[in-house]
């Protein structure tokens, strides 16, 4: 038997070393065709299997490998921002929010590849919003460019319990046209029902500083009602002392505040994060909700009463009586720099977006998001002839007006939403006794320091 | 290789190598060497790997000083300081003195006693998340279990325990952690009281010492530098809490309870600035490092006999 001597373990590590260092560049070549992906974790089941097929359908197509970890929500937006700042990223990474919180400051730094190649083979299809949450600044090059493949859209609808309605004496029917009108019309409702149920409230209403996307799109869309949608406008200059969008600021968060003071409004929306809302609303606890996707009734698809007793509705008009424009958010897919399979991760994204295929995965996923596309959405009765739900939600997403998310005009508006200004806001006046004009200008001010930052006309 | 030969003895001896390679090589000679230098090597790897390298990034991450001039601008950062010095001071302190209180209580004799330490270590063997979740609900404002409690048993309308006042969300994430901590702390201090001989409670009873002058007189001295060195370890770990307040607070109402450990991760994941992330946990270090050296000492003095 041969002995375990020194030399025996020093000459083995230096063989297996040596080949360790000639066999990688073999592996690294039959792995050439593999891309690897970060994708988020859909809300129910059908969506991941709908991922998975996708998936599977492609590699029957090209032969290549797509080498996927289906991640929540949560931990893949730390797993991304991870990724970003070491340099270890996945070929392709996915979020549903990536438009909002990850994308506008990352093509600022310029690591994002340019993603025009893949766009361009569907630019005449998608949908104007969505073209727009695709074009990113990018400070190196001066430039704005996309680095976002828009793959799903959705909106903020409201979820209304009908039941809960009916029995406080009302018909949904006869829900008025305007938005603050519109939300005034449940405030009598709480009365009645507090007959018979303690702590129930009326207002779904989302004045929270816990994020990651409820609270600042529940104001927002406040501020698109009252006027003050030209806060950040496309070239990327904010117009915070523009007295329109100081107006609409003010009477937004007089609404919200008024609505939370006197009660409308469960006092631990304060602290929600984005499931709070949708448990609340499941419990019968608020009437109605304003929340982005039909995940609310996609969640009770198989308990049918409860499904057809929830009524899914579109935005009424803003305040000025014109037609309400929805915060369109896109989510999609980008490829960072430091990417080492790009040209499979291309071709992968190139074949999702396929109409075709874009469509059948989003029904699969119960239809929870909207094609980024209009026509397939006119198209295909599945999505405004089959379900009341999706009915709204689409016409409200793919039909009527919408704008995009600020931060894809202004990089530094990302940050913005991330700090939470505008639920800070709404704190600071019900919680900490700051008048609303106070805390307007409090809120301004912080916006004007954080996207000064981001020169973005100036450069 | 040239080798001398010891008259007399007709020993071969090799070479003494010079005295710097010897100190070098901590007196191990030949293969001893090398196989020290083979056994050490991975250790050495996986310390630079998952402690020095992540170490040397972080701090390569905070190494622009406009981060911590932008901190110090920030207001949700200025309260966070004053939220640690709060939830450090408060906590560590009410929970090391109660842990002090119940070791000597837990030192009587019992099987009641034995049976309540069991019930009491129970906080300390759960998961933190579950508990810490739990407590999250069952202080929910409209639905939770101790306002429903107060509501039906008391018909009283309990307040908002983490809804919208600054100083009760901070109490309860206070609280949460004295909970989970103390009964952990309590049976170290137990141990200490435990090694300490009878004899000297037998002398000092002769000598009329008892109760709180027996205390005084012969349990605190012997315990005072296992009290001291556990203070500092507790404030150590307490410094980089996150659990206690993400799961319960959350850090809010409205970011107003957040400590550095929580504000950290914010701004490193939810703000997608992971440079902002790392010069907000640094900055905890002016107090971490006189901790540790502190502590360091102590943990050297030999003088004390607990």
């Amino acid at each position: 038997m041969n002995k375990l001597g020194r030399r025996v373990v020093l000459r083995g590590s230096v063989g297996l070393a040596a080949a360790g260092t000639f066999a990688s560049p073999y592996i690294a070549r039959a792995q050439a065709k593999t891309a690897s992906v970060l994708w988020v974790q859909g809300f129910v089941k059908e969506e991941d299997e709908a991922f998975q097929n996708l998936v599977a359908a492609y590699e029957k197509a090209s032969g290549n490998k797509i080498d996927y970890s289906l991640i929540p929500f949560g931990p893949a937006m730390q797993k991304i921002v991870a990724g970003l700042t070491s340099g270890d990223t996945p070929d392709i990474m996915f979020h549903d929010i990536a438009d909002q919180a990850v994308v506008p400051q990352n093509t600022w730094n310029d690591k994002l590849i340019d993603v025009s190649d893949i766009v361009e083979t569907q630019k005449d299809k998608f949908h104007p919003t969505a073209l727009l949450a695709s074009k990113y600044y990018n400070n190196v090059t001066k430039q704005r460019g996309f680095t976002y493949v828009p793959v799903k859209c959705g909106v903020l609808p409201f979820h209304v319990w009908n039941s809960m309605v009916e029995k406080a004496g009302f018909k949904l029917a006869d829900a008025p046209k305007t938005w603050d009108a519109f939300w005034d019309f449940f405030k009598p409702m709480q009365k009645k029902l507090r007959e018979t149920q303690r702590n129930v409230y009326v207002h779904g209403l989302q004045p929270t500083t816990n994020g990651p996307a409820d609270g600042n799109n529940t104001f927002h869309h406040f501020l698109i009602a009252n006027g003050g949608n030209g806060i950040v406008s496309p070239d990327g200059e904010a117009h915070l002392d523009d007295p329109q969008v100081k107006e609409a600021v003010i009477k937004s968060l007089t609404y919200i505040t008024t609505s939370y003071k006197e009660g409308y409004v469960p006092p631990g929306a304060l602290g929600w994060s984005d499931a709070d809302d949708n448990n609340a609303f499941h419990a019968k606890q608020i009437v109605m909700d304003l929340d982005g996707t039909i995940s609310t009734e996609v969640a009770m698809i198989h308990e049918k009463e409860k499904y057809d007793d929830a009524i899914t509705l579109k935005l009424p008009n803003d305040n000025a009586g014109q037609p309400m424009r929805a915060e369109l958010g896109a989510a999609g897919a980008f490829i960072a720099k430091s990417a080492k399979n790009v040209a499979v991760a291309k071709d992968f994204l190139k074949y999702v977006i396929q109409p075709d295929n874009l469509n059948l995965y989003l029904k699969t996923g119960l239809g929870r998001w909207l094609p980024p596309m209009p026509h397939l959405v006119k198209e295909d009765p599945f999505w405004l002839k089959q379900d009341p739900h999706r009915t709204a939600y689409a016409t409200e997403g793919m039909i009527d007006p919408t704008v995009p998310n600020y931060p894809c005009f202004n990089p530094g508006y990302a940050e913005v939403n991330a700090q939470q200004v505008w639920g800070i806001a709404v704190a600071d006046v019900v919680k900490d006794g700051m008048t609303v004009q106070a805390a307007t200008d409090k809120a301004l001010k912080r916006i004007s320091t954080i996207l000064a930052k981001y020169p973005v006309t100036r450069s | 290789m040239s080798t001398d030969t010891l008259e007399g003895a007709g020993l071969l001896v090799r070479p003494r190598p010079p005295l710097l390679g010897r100190m070098w090589r901590g007196g191990l000679q030949g293969s001893e060497w090398t196989w020290a230098i083979a056994f050490t090597v991975p250790y050495i790897a996986l310390f630079l790997a998952f402690v020095a390298y992540p170490v040397a990034f972080g701090a390569w991450l905070g190494r622009d000083p406009s981060l911590y001039f932008e901190l110090a601008e920030d207001p949700i950062f200025q309260r966070t300081i004053v939220n640690t010095i709060l939830y450090v001071g408060i906590a560590v302190n009410l929970k090391m003195f109660g842990a002090l209180l119940l070791s000597g209580f837990f030192m009587r004799r019992g099987w009641w006693v034995k049976g309540l330490l069991l019930v009491f270590v129970l906080p300390w063997a759960m998961p933190a998340l579950p508990a810490f979740i739990s407590i999250h609900w069952m202080l929910n404002g409209e639905w939770g279990l101790f306002n429903n409690f107060l509501f039906n048993v008391f018909g009283i309308e309990g307040p908002g325990w983490l809804d919208t006042s600054r100083w009760l969300a901070l109490g309860a994430v206070i609280t949460s952690h004295i909970w989970k901590w103390m009964p952990f702390w309590t049976v170290i201090l137990l141990a200490g009281r435990m090694a300490i001989p009878q004899e000297l409670y037998e002398a000092a009873e002769v000598d009329g010492a008892t109760g709180l002058t027996r205390f005084t007189h012969v349990t605190f001295p012997l315990l005072a530098n296992l009290y001291l060195v556990c203070t500092l370890l507790s404030t150590i770990f307490t410094l980089g809490d996150f659990n206690s307040v993400y799961f319960v607070s959350g850090g809010g109402p409205a970011l107003s309870t957040h400590v550095l450990a929580t504000l950290g991760i914010r701004d490193a994941f939810e703000v997608a600035r992971p440079e902002l992330g790392v010069a907000t946990v640094l900055t905890a270090l002016p107090l971490m490092i006189p901790l540790v050296l502190i502590l360091m000492r102590k943990l050297r003095t030999t003088e004390v006999t607990l």
